[in-house]
């Protein structure tokens, strides 16, 4: 009887593991339960409120002067090098209407969200943002920083979204060679060390140290051209079909505070 | 002990594991950190005479899979198995001084551990940092004090 009553649970976490890693049955009804268990993050997300709010109110009127001369100067750099931008985007334009080009630069809408102090699953890669449901924010929304692609949005719940990084061993994302266009899959290494592998380049493909890769928008499910990260390391053995492609993030993923949501698809 | 008062100390001692598991920490320390959730309902299975352990330790393990947002049972497997083991010393562990208790707790963590690591590599591959190996000695560690902590929790 004692041995029935340990069978019967255990049996039930493995058809739950099956069905969970095979099928998405479960996924309303997990996204329900987080609704429900949010309360937990907010209590646990509490200390750094205080301590932000605190920091706010008791910041010194000559550090935020400093501060806002800071992003001012940066605001100025930006608009200058968005006059760059501009040329090129109306030099883009006048090309693709001489080629009779559909193609348009997207223009997506984003949100900025504060990164919080919330841990999860000790062995994998992940953040909690202060964005959720009640913000739009969406399943399979790409996340970015001022560096680069942060990763994706896995989860969301009224207040809080979870962010599986891009350095994560279980995330996917499809790149192109911003030199020339080659194509590959980026997948996660065990930590953010060892960055990410670029899979399915064939062996004869020009790509070299140092090369950016960028998201290729392939599959519609993430916006094209934003940042991932730089070659470090090609391996060419000819025992294998495909080569083996080191990428390090361009975007540090210790060093967030603030993340920005894409919230359009590829167009 | 009422079973009502059981199951009030049950849903208390759920409610700090999972805060204290949500708390985040630099990652070496996160990685050597205890899985929480073990000790605390280790302490009610052992403290109080409720039953239905292995019921209890599902529902947790489960709602524990979708606070960190893992894969759907894994820690519910880990930690019905887990807490099997500690359910047979129960006995022996009531009487035991403080160092065999945490030989036990230690015992447990490492089942649990094992389990883990285990549907992690059946389901997406086994993401493996060494430091992840030290969690069952620092719940063997933290045990003096999760027991003091709950024996006042209790009162």
């Amino acid at each position: 009887m004692r041995l029935l009553k340990l069978f019967v649970p255990v049996l039930l976490s493995i058809i739950l593991i099956v069905l969970d890693t095979r099928f998405s049955y479960l996924d309303n009804f997990k996204k329900f339960t987080l609704t429900l268990l949010s309360p937990i993050y907010v209590i646990v997300d509490l200390p750094s409120q205080v301590i932000n709010w605190v920091n706010d109110k008791g910041a010194d009127n000559e550090i935020l002067i400093g501060e806002n001369d800071y992003l001012k100067s940066q605001l100025i750099e930006l608009k200058a090098r968005l006059q760059t931008y501009n040329n090129l985007a109306l030099e883009n334009q006048k090309i693709s209407e001489l080629l009779d080009s559909s193609y348009e630069i997207p223009n997506h809408d984003v949100l900025l969200a504060r990164v919080k102090s919330i841990s999860q699953s000790r062995l994998s890669n992940k953040i909690v943002i202060d964005k959720g449901l009640n913000d739009e924010v969406a399943l399979s929304q790409l996340v970015v920083a001022s560096n680069g692609v942060v990763g994706q949005v896995i989860q969301v719940t009224p207040l809080f979204s979870t962010v599986r990084l891009i350095t994560d061993p279980t995330q996917f994302m499809p790149v192109k060679n911003a030199r020339n266009g080659i194509r590959g899959i980026t997948k996660g290494m065990a930590s953010n060390e060892k960055g990410m592998i670029v899979e399915y380049v064939p062996l004869d493909s020009d790509v070299k140290v140092g090369d950016l890769f960028l998201t290729s928008g392939i599959g519609n499910s993430y916006p094209s051209g934003y940042l991932v990260g730089r070659v470090t390391s090609i391996d060419d053995s000819l025992d294998a079909s495909f080569l083996s492609i080191t990428l390090q993030p361009s975007q540090n993923m210790n060093k967030l505070e603030m993340v920005l949501i894409i919230k359009g698809k590829n167009d | 002990m009422t079973n009502s008062n059981h199951f009030f100390l049950l849903v208390k001692i759920s409610i700090i594991a999972f805060i204290t598991g949500a708390i985040s920490l630099p990652f070496s320390l996160e990685l050597a950190s205890p899985f929480w959730l073990l000790p605390f309902f280790s302490y009610w299975v052992i403290y109080s005479n409720g039953k239905n352990f292995y019921t209890a330790a599902f529902i947790l393990g489960i709602l524990l899979d979708i606070i960190e947002g893992g894969t759907l049972g894994q820690n519910a497997v880990a930690l019905v198995l887990s807490s099997a083991f500690i359910l047979n010393v129960k006995k022996s562990f009531f009487v035991s001084n403080l160092t065999t208790q945490q030989v036990y707790i230690f015992l447990g963590s490492i089942i649990y551990l094992i389990i883990f690591l285990l549907v992690q590599q059946l389901t997406q591959g086994l993401n493996f940092e060494w430091l992840i190996l030290l969690s069952p000695f620092t719940s063997a560690i933290l045990w003096p004090l999760i027991r003091y902590l709950l024996a006042k929790l209790k009162q």
